[in-house]
């Protein structure tokens, strides 16, 4: 393992947010201690520190190039960290697991399998694909909106209803915690706020864990329990802030004070980073 | 324009939307195909007796069928094809498994592609059809010949599909799967091998042609019997009717066969349908 060496200029340890992390990590679901991403030269994640209680909904947003799915898939196990902690349950992972369910940002339907096909396959790579399954599974795109489309594929779908399968997918191998990469990047604005309330009246049913990395601030702030704000260079937690808005939420709670004076709080924090990461893509 | 989809409505409706109609139902029934074939046909039967109008050049359409005819009944042209559909079998399902084989070796070893690529490249694009005179100076005029012959020209194609569906796997695909903690065993048969299936059917496409051109090529250089023998045979005699008897039955296999591809490719792979 390497030396960790703080970073200069950033606080380790000692402070409010580190104290209450540390709180917080006999009781979560998920913990990650000093995490440290590299890749060659570039410096992706430095210090990540995380507590998440068991059913909390987590939003991580930052401008391009934070590191915040460089750690999702860290988390995920499809990425090694260079040195650092994840624990889940206070098991130390490394891997993939089924106590994981991933939603990727292109859905990544098998487009040779039907919905329930799709829906089916981490079950399957589970080899507990039984009738159990199968009848969960049905439940499940039941619950996502797709009923009546199990026998389609994916080339007959609309986008959101793509996204839908993606998420059943990942539910259905009943994973403890949820991470979303981006799920609704990729689509129009309105499916997007329908997907939005969609996710939350699915989560309310279950009320998993959910990590979920966004670009948009509204998005996060609509949908979480607690919003990480992600800085570049290197890729770190730059802040952490709880949303207090009462659930369950509906669409119009975007238009009260209380809900903008959130995403203007956030959207300072990243401005300046964002700018900068705007003029470098440019340049 | 507007038009109602109702009964007497569509009876009223004017000539130009029942133009269209007649359009439409002229493609749903691929009746423009039937009939550019019988005109070609027809075209074909007046040029042979009226233009041409020498049997030892032309032969027409309805003596070529009469020659298929007298020619089955005899049970020569049975005898022709269970030959070559010998040739053509054995060699086309040795290099069908061959090439799959060699395909999914070069795929997952870098070692395997580096050592067969320059082979396959420079195999694929030599007419090896060249090499059939010595096949059978080798292995005789026999069945053997054909057979290698055939291996040799269906073989690339199956194997360089083979490789290349495999090779194009979505990484996307792939990682999804592992998300799931999936084995390198199931990434391959859930992701890698259903990916390439209509890459490896098309292979296997091309090889039909390739393979009846190997078994006819191969039975002209020398052969006891077999369609391409016929045809050879008609040839030397000026027999037309005979000759394009042979080369009828040698274009319908390639049909049948191709469809009853079509049709298995639209079994196997229905999301690569539009």
């Amino acid at each position: 393992m390497i030396p960790k060496k703080p970073a200069p200029g950033l606080p380790r340890g000692g402070d409010r947010f580190s104290e209450k992390i540390m709180l917080k990590k006999d009781t979560a679901k998920l913990a990650v201690t000093a995490l440290d991403k590299r890749f060659d030269a570039l410096e992706a994640l430095r210090g990540i520190d995380l507590a998440v209680a068991p059913g909390e909904f987590i939003s991580l947003v930052g401008p391009s190039g934070c590191g915040k799915t460089t750690f999702l898939r860290i988390v995920a196990g499809l990425e090694q960290a260079t040195s650092g902690r994840v624990l889940i349950d206070g098991r130390l992972v490394s891997r993939p697991g089924h106590d994981r369910g991933f939603v990727f940002q292109n859905d990544s339907l098998l487009p040779w399998r039907t919905v329930l096909g799709n829906a089916m396959i981490g079950p399957e790579v589970a080899g507990s694909a039984g009738p159990a399954a199968r009848r969960r599974t049905l439940e499940l795109l039941k619950l996502v909106g797709l009923a009546g489309f199990e026998s389609y594929y994916p080339r007959q779908l609309s986008g959101g209803m793509r996204q839908r399968v993606n998420l059943a997918r990942a539910l259905a191998i009943d994973p403890d915690i949820l991470l979303m990469d981006e799920p609704f990047s990729a689509l129009d604005a309105q499916t997007r706020e329908i997907m939005q309330t969609e996710l939350l009246r699915i989560w309310e049913q279950g009320r998993k864990t959910v990590l979920f990395v966004t670009h948009q601030i509204d998005e996060a702030v609509f949908l979480s329990d607690r919003v990480l704000v992600f800085a570049r260079r290197p890729g770190r937690v730059q802040d952490s802030v709880d949303v207090t808005l009462a659930r369950p939420r509906e669409l119009d709670i975007k238009r009260t004070p209380e809900f903008v004076r959130y995403v203007d709080r956030i959207w300072r924090l990243i401005e300046d980073d964002v700018r900068a990461s705007v003029i470098e893509e440019h340049a | 324009m507007t038009m109602a989809a109702t009964g007497i409505e569509e009876k009223t409706a004017p000539p130009r939307a029942a133009a269209r109609r007649v359009g439409a139902a002229l493609r749903r029934t691929h009746l423009a195909g039937l009939v550019s074939v019988a005109c070609g046909l027809a075209l074909w039967e007046v040029i042979s007796r009226f233009v041409v109008a020498n049997p030892l050049f032309l032969a027409a359409p309805s003596q070529i069928f009469a020659a298929v005819v007298s020619l089955a009944a005899s049970g020569e042209l049975g005898h022709h094809m269970a030959v070559s559909g010998l040739e053509f079998i054995i060699g086309y399902v040795i290099a069908s498994l061959i090439g799959i084989a060699l395909g999914l070796a070069m795929a997952s070893s870098v070692l395997a592609k580096q050592v067969t690529q320059p082979w396959v490249s420079g195999l694929y694009a030599t007419p090896t059809i060249a090499l059939a005179p010595l096949f059978i100076l080798w292995f005789g005029i026999g069945i053997a010949s054909k057979v290698l012959v055939v291996i040799t020209l269906v073989l690339f194609p199956v194997t360089i599909n083979t490789e290349a569906g495999l090779r194009t796997t979505s990484p996307r695909l792939v990682e999804m799967l592992r998300s799931f903690g999936a084995t390198p065993r199931q990434i391959f048969l859930k992701v890698s091998l259903p990916s390439a299936t209509p890459f490896i059917l098309a292979g296997l496409k091309l090889g039909i042609g390739r393979g009846l051109i190997a078994v006819v090529v191969a039975e002209l250089f020398g052969s006891r019997a077999g369609l391409g023998r016929l045809i050879s045979q008609s040839a030397d005699a000026f027999n037309m009717p005979e000759l394009f008897a042979g080369v009828v039955v040698l274009a319908a296999a390639g049909i049948a066969m191709t469809a009853g591809f079509g049709w298995l490719e639209s079994r196997l792979v229905p999301w690569t349908r539009d």
